[in-house]
């Protein structure tokens, strides 16, 4: 019952959380300075003075203000996100629709990489704490997430495409040698595979490797360190003690009773991971030329696409909020003070 | 354990992790005051002009040499002089970002920490609002809003930055509101906000630098992401993050033109860290 409750509550506040980051775009795009239609159509406005007319009746931008927020507001929850210059005038929730799955391949991939090394990492460092071991492990990981994605980006990039030429240097898959199958879910790789197009996915999977490398060993370093220290943590714990007392070897009370009793603690900073992602698929989409949803933000930032830049956040903010919704209800799940009341 | 002002500079030499971080950021910091007073002094410090007229530049994509220590860029500008110009930036915005976050956090957290009740509640809520935004994502919608700059990408991150600063001061100052002291305080009649800012910040604001040192490295580093994204400074004048992304086309014929200045800012971040990784391990934090 007291479980029920907390996750109304959060969901509560989570959709309350969509609702002011919605309204905080909307704020931002009305001080753009200048002609608000010049500004949503793109530099190509004046030129067009009949479709600019015809945009602004349909987008409502010569209402007062307070209608035109209610039909922002309604407008994109039904999905209709404006028209984005910068891609040609499609609609922005084409792009969006075309954009996103890419990303998220990368950032699943990026999250997995990042949760072995990570966790494998620091249940090492926690096993061998205070030794060499240890020590060189805080140096590889302090060194992962004090570097700029973009920098370690440019470092794999080098090494693994141009001097050791085992991985290609960007871009979703090699157009010359294979061909994506119909999209069913929209995630190619995933279509691929249930298509029998086994080819196109090994292609596309390689092609995501760097890129999701980057990510993972720019992010590993948070999961390590709390890894580290909240095993270290158990470790003291009393029961701790009393499995050493019944005869258990080391390596067992380690790996039977502390890991387990730690994981807990790593659903909490997984949304912290999944942020750190996300943001960070920004630069490493450029850097490989791969056309997700960072790609197209970065583009729509270059080319003033002001309906591109407000619905890539709006739709960024939306993964990160139900990401921690999601980390807060598993660990609600866990802990058992919430779950028994 | 709430750490008092005083403390925190023994803290920062207490083991050798710290030792060295305190030693890379004295390094960054003098290099950053000596440029900002030879841009305001109009002298030249470094060995060649950041911004030479094309009769003073070296020949162009030069190897890293000893004359040239980083090579030279493809317009003959010296990239070890441009690099040493652009420190200032980098490490104003980190202080000046921090700074502001800390003392939003201090006054917001504290506040509602010593308040408790529907203050406490409400002035968490706004918190926690602004934790859901993406700081990366907002400074790049008002950085396309109000143009790049080095001005305006401070307004973003300031705005976005203090929450993690109002939680721990929240933290903090709760376990500093039950104190005898503040009770006296308040039975004498002082106000909330005189007790705010003369009993609970003082007591607070150790943690809180602890926190904060590690903080600046992240701001440079989110700093040097912006300006990789064309949203900082303007050229010609130099910055890390932008001087990666302009050579990001010479790559495959002169690496080190995008490997040095990103190797620079990773080396400044991994000061800060180190350092404020040893202050942690000094006060048992985790």
């Amino acid at each position: 019952m007291n479980l029920l409750r907390f996750l109304l509550r959060r969901l509560a506040f989570a959709v309350f959380v969509l609702f002011c980051v919605l309204t905080l775009t909307f704020i931002l795009s009305h001080l753009i300075p200048g002609d608000v239609i010049q500004a949503w159509l793109g530099k190509e406005a004046a030129l067009y003075p009949n479709v600019a007319k015809a945009y602004a009746a349909r987008y409502h931008l010569t209402d007062p203000v307070y209608l035109q927020y209610i039909y922002y507001i309604t407008g994109m929850l039904q999905g209709n996100l404006g028209i984005s210059p910068s891609e040609g005038f499609i609609p922005v929730s084409s792009v969006i629709e075309s954009t996103l799955p890419l990303t998220l391949q990368i950032v699943l991939l990026a999250f997995v990489m990042c949760v072995v090394l990570g966790v494998g990492l620091g249940i090492l460092a926690a096993r061998y704490h205070n030794t060499p071991a240890d020590a060189a492990i805080r140096v590889f990981y302090l060194a992962g997430y004090s570097s700029p994605p973009y920098f370690i980006g440019i470092a794999i990039l080098v090494v693994a495409s141009l001097y050791l030429r085992i991985l290609p240097t960007g871009g979703e898959y090699d157009a010359v040698l294979v061909s994506p199958s119909t999209s069913i879910t929209g995630f190619p790789i995933f279509d691929a595979l249930v298509q029998g197009n086994f080819s196109f996915a090994e292609n596309a999977s390689i092609h995501l490797i760097l890129p999701a490398m980057t990510l993972a060993l720019v992010t590993f370093g948070v999961i390590t360190r709390v890894a580290r220290s909240s095993l270290l943590d158990v470790m003291q714990a009393d029961y701790i003690r009393t499995a050493r007392a019944k005869g258990l070897d080391e390596g067992s009370v380690f790996y039977r009773h502390g890991v387990p009793n730690a994981a807990i603690s790593l659903i909490t900073i997984s949304s912290l991971v999944m942020t750190f992602l996300l943001t960070g698929s920004v630069f490493v989409e450029f850097l490989f030329s791969y056309p997700g949803m960072g790609y197209y933000a970065f583009k729509a930032l270059q080319g003033s696409d002001y309906p591109g830049i407000m619905a890539t956040v709006f739709v960024f903010a939306a993964i990160i909020i139900v990401t921690n919704l999601v980390a807060d209800i598993l660990y609600a799940y866990a802990d058992p003070e919430i779950r028994l009341g | 354990m709430a750490v008092r002002l005083r403390e925190v500079l023994s803290l920062m030499t207490r083991n050798k992790q710290s030792i060295v971080g305190l030693t890379i950021v004295l390094a960054f910091l003098i290099t950053a005051i000596l440029m900002e007073a030879s841009a305001l002094l109009n002298v030249q410090f470094t060995p060649y002009p950041a911004n030479p007229l094309p009769s003073q530049a070296s020949p162009q994509l030069l190897p890293p040499s000893l004359a040239h220590p980083f090579g030279t860029d493809n317009l003959g500008r010296d990239v070890l002089s441009r690099i040493l110009v652009a420190t200032p930036y980098d490490f104003m915005i980190g202080f000046a970002v921090v700074g502001s976050a800390v003392f939003i956090g201090a006054v917001l957290g504290g506040l509602a920490g010593l308040r408790g009740g529907l203050l406490d509640e409400f002035l968490m809520r706004f918190t926690d609002i602004f934790f859901a935004l993406p700081v990366l994502l907002i400074a790049m919608v008002v950085g396309a809003i109000l143009g790049g700059g080095i001005e305006n990408m401070s307004l973003a991150l300031m705005i976005t930055w203090w929450p993690s600063y109002a939680r721990l001061a929240r933290g903090e100052s709760l376990k500093v509101a039950h104190q005898n002291y503040i009770e006296a305080s308040r039975l004498s009649g002082q106000r909330s906000p005189s007790i705010l800012f003369r009993h609970v910040i003082p007591n607070i604001s150790g943690t809180m630098l602890v926190y904060a040192t590690l903080d600046i490295g992240t701001v440079i580093l989110v700093y040097s992401g912006l300006t990789f994204l064309g949203l900082g400074n303007h050229p010609p004048a130099p910055d890390w993050g932008q001087m990666v992304a302009s050579f990001n086309g010479y790559i495959l014929t002169d690496p080190w033109l995008a490997l040095i200045p990103g190797l620079v800012i990773s080396f400044g971040v991994i000061g800060f860290s180190l350092l404020g990784d040893g202050i942690k391990d000094t006060l048992g934090i985790r």
